[in-house]
């Protein structure tokens, strides 16, 4: 049957790719795109990229309850179940998963008052849940466990470093431009991870879904930052917040480039600054046949290309450890710190 | 490269054959002839033998449309030339059709900007497309901006054929909203079509991530249409359109359900029982949930559409075998023109 065939072929066209992906030159040479260059060891597995993939998503999901229900993922409460949460919960701790179980702390519902913030919070936090739910569901007893999460004091290291005003005392949880900010830190950099990721995949069916969530994580940023630029159309206040956190994830982001750890070309994605705030900027070319214009920057890409950015899985994890996983230029494993104190929960050969 | 691997490659490419020639022909055929398979082997009607550089100019295609669209709407004018010509594929240069094309009048100047940007984006896709191509870059078909009117009166959208996207910046958003979500879907169903050989040059990571800046896109336009029907009910018309337009495109997506907003799953592949549209939510309270994102609602995966169904969109017509229409009056240049699906 063409179902079975086609699920046979994937699988030859996976392994295909893989060895592709080892050999050099001659085959590739008349390409006109740069090769790409993965940063990680070849003993990696699809289930790895996807256990990375779902701590990212256990922590934006329990942002995201916290926030909008005042409750984490595995303990819904009237309120999330009303919205759409599973009135079971979430299971942090599948049967067979790998890992130890940690819990959440800090966070709590924000008393949001206009309808738009808090809409979007209540939307984003029930399509989070369902991507854990998804990644559990696609890796069965592979899946790990949810790691230690800080969603409490890390705003404040991290508000810090990024030097916002205040900083030191930050909680994203007091109102709906706070709210804002705090989705500001993930959203990016969930594109930048799927991104990365997407050519490291080899099932054709894991790419499929993976670009799913990609797709996913683009428009809940680009929701957020569409709404903070209505919010402060001079950039003022929090969308000048956005231009600091930016600049902090892309600091981080290139302490944990290939280019800066090795040498190694980076893929033509990953470039320096990888991340772009909010403030508008002058279009380096033209419209056209006009002259260059002054543009807002609802999408966090290259400037040049209009590509969104790719990041390793290193640079990933420096960022959400607050960076943690590079010290004296070289990558420290288990990264921890920030949002991870324990680190990330992942198998043997786990990006963690 | 050796033999073994070569012979690997070769079944993965008569795979991608057998997907770009078959869609639901091939599923019936299948079902039909589940008994003797054996002896009476499916043959698709059209083999369609396609490489890297078909996916990555059929994306070419909605590029320019994309880009036309929004330059005009930013400045009044297009592409500039040295973005459009070339005879990739053998075709040639097309011309655009304007109808009501014109800069959108009275804009503030943080609407200017944003129009600014998406047209600028959408440009330096056209031209990131055309380097990537090189010599096999198609030029850019015809096409027809004066099918906004048509395609808002299908819809059933209020005011029918006079719909004017760029009279006014609510209209343009409504007329953006017929592409963007398109867009991601059909990068989302390229995208892993992309040989392996691509995937190593990096084909695969660029549509990846192109695919973002269009879900980027799209949630601004969803974002902001939305945004506007909450804060006042004078815009919920835009809204009402909006969902107008996505009804349509359901109905169009040969395939897949009428019904937006119904899916059960995402497989990545046509499936009857599964819509891929989302209709945009009005909000009315702190405890609503908006619908911002275009995602099935089961997994909150984005949809995805094959080569055909995102041709019978862009050309208007569900019917199997067209080759131009709608925005492309003398359908696009590629090798997926006519639908056969």
């Amino acid at each position: 049957m063409a179902n079975l065939e086609t699920e046979i072929l994937d699988d030859i066209i996976v392994k295909s790719r893989r060895k592709m992906l080892a050999l050099s030159g001659t085959a590739l040479a008349g390409l006109v795109l740069a090769r790409a260059t993965p940063a990680q060891a070849a003993s990696y597995t699809d289930a790895d990229i996807l256990n990375f993939a779902l701590n990212l998503e256990y922590l934006e999901a329990n942002f995201y309850y916290l926030s909008a229900f005042g409750c984490t993922i595995d303990a819904p409460n009237s309120a999330a179940i009303a919205a759409g949460a599973p009135s079971g919960g979430i299971p942090i701790n599948a049967a067979g998963s790998v890992g130890t179980p940690g819990t959440v702390s800090g966070g709590s519902k924000v008393p949001f008052t206009t309808i738009p913030v808090a809409s979007y919070a209540n939307e984003t936090a029930i399509e989070e849940g369902k991507h854990v739910l998804f990644l559990q569901s696609a890796l069965g007893s592979a899946a790990v466990a949810q790691p230690a999460i800080n969603l409490g004091t890390a705003w404040e290291t991290l508000a810090a470093a990024a030097k916002i005003p205040g900083g030191s005392s930050f909680s994203p949880y007091v109102n709906d431009q706070t709210f804002l900010v705090g989705a500001y830190v993930f959203e990016d950099v969930g594109v930048t991870a799927y991104h990365g990721a997407a050519s490291l995949l080899t099932s054709s069916g894991n790419l499929s879904a993976a670009a799913g969530i990609l797709s996913v994580e683009a428009y809940h940023a680009g929701l957020i930052r569409t709404t903070i630029t209505a919010l402060d159309p001079t950039n003022s206040g929090i969308g000048s917040y956005t231009d600091l956190i930016s600049t902090l994830r892309a600091t981080l982001s290139l302490a944990a480039s290939p280019t800066t750890l090795t040498g190694a070309a980076a893929n033509p994605y990953d470039s320096n600054p990888d991340d772009y705030g909010l403030a508008t900027f002058t279009t380096p070319s033209g419209l056209g046949d006009g002259a260059s214009a002054t543009a807002t920057r609802i999408v966090d890409a290259d400037p040049v290309n209009a590509i969104a950015f790719a990041r390793t899985t290193t640079q990933v994890l420096n960022i959400v450890t607050g960076g943690g996983a590079i010290k004296n230029n070289a990558i420290v494993s288990p990264a921890t710190g920030v949002f991870f104190p324990n680190g990330l929960n992942a198998g043997p050969n786990g990006f963690k | 490269m050796d033999n073994k691997l070569n012979s690997i490659i070769d079944k993965a490419l008569s795979r991608r054959t057998f997907l770009a020639g078959a869609g639901s022909v091939a599923a019936a055929t299948v079902v039909a002839g589940c008994g003797g398979s054996n002896t009476v082997p499916y043959v698709p009607p059209t083999p369609v033998q396609f490489t890297d550089a078909d996916i990555l100019n059929f994306a070419l295609n909605l590029e320019y449309l994309e880009a036309q669209f929004y330059l005009y709407a930013a400045t009044g004018s297009g592409l500039s030339a040295a973005d459009t010509g070339g005879s990739g594929g053998g075709y040639t240069e097309g011309t655009v059709t304007l109808g009501n094309a014109a800069q959108v009048p009275d804009l503030t100047s943080q609407q200017q900007d944003i129009i600014n940007e998406i047209a600028y984006e959408e440009q330096e896709h056209v031209r990131f497309l055309r380097k990537a191509l090189g010599s096999a870059a198609v030029p850019m078909p015809d096409i027809d901006l004066s099918f906004f009117g048509p395609l808002a009166a299908a819809a059933g959208v209020s005011g029918g054929t006079a719909f004017n996207p760029f009279s006014t910046f609510n209209y343009f958003l409504v007329g953006a909203f017929i592409f963007e979500d398109v867009g991601v879907t059909a990068y989302q169903g390229a995208a892993p079509l992309i040989s392996a050989a691509g995937v190593a040059s990096g084909y695969l990571t660029a549509a990846a991530g192109i695919l973002a800046v269009e879900a980027y896109h799209a949630a601004y336009i969803r974002t902001a249409i939305t945004a506007g029907a909450i804060a006042s009910t004078a815009n919920v018309p835009y809204l009402t359109a909006a969902n107008q337009v996505a009804a349509l495109r359901a109905m169009l997506t040969v395939g897949n359900s009428g019904a937006p907003g119904t899916s059960t799953q995402n497989t990545g592949a046509p499936d009857s029982s599964q819509s891929v549209e989302t209709p945009l939510a009005l909000p009315t309270s702190l405890t609503s949930l908006s619908s911002i994102v275009a995602c099935d609602p089961v997994h909150a995966l984005a949809f995805a559409r094959d080569v055909n169904q995102v041709h019978h969109v862009v050309y208007g017509s569900p019917t199997v075998g067209v080759a131009k229409g709608g925005f492309f009056p003398n359908g696009t240049n590629s090798i997926f023109a006519t639908t056969t699906a």
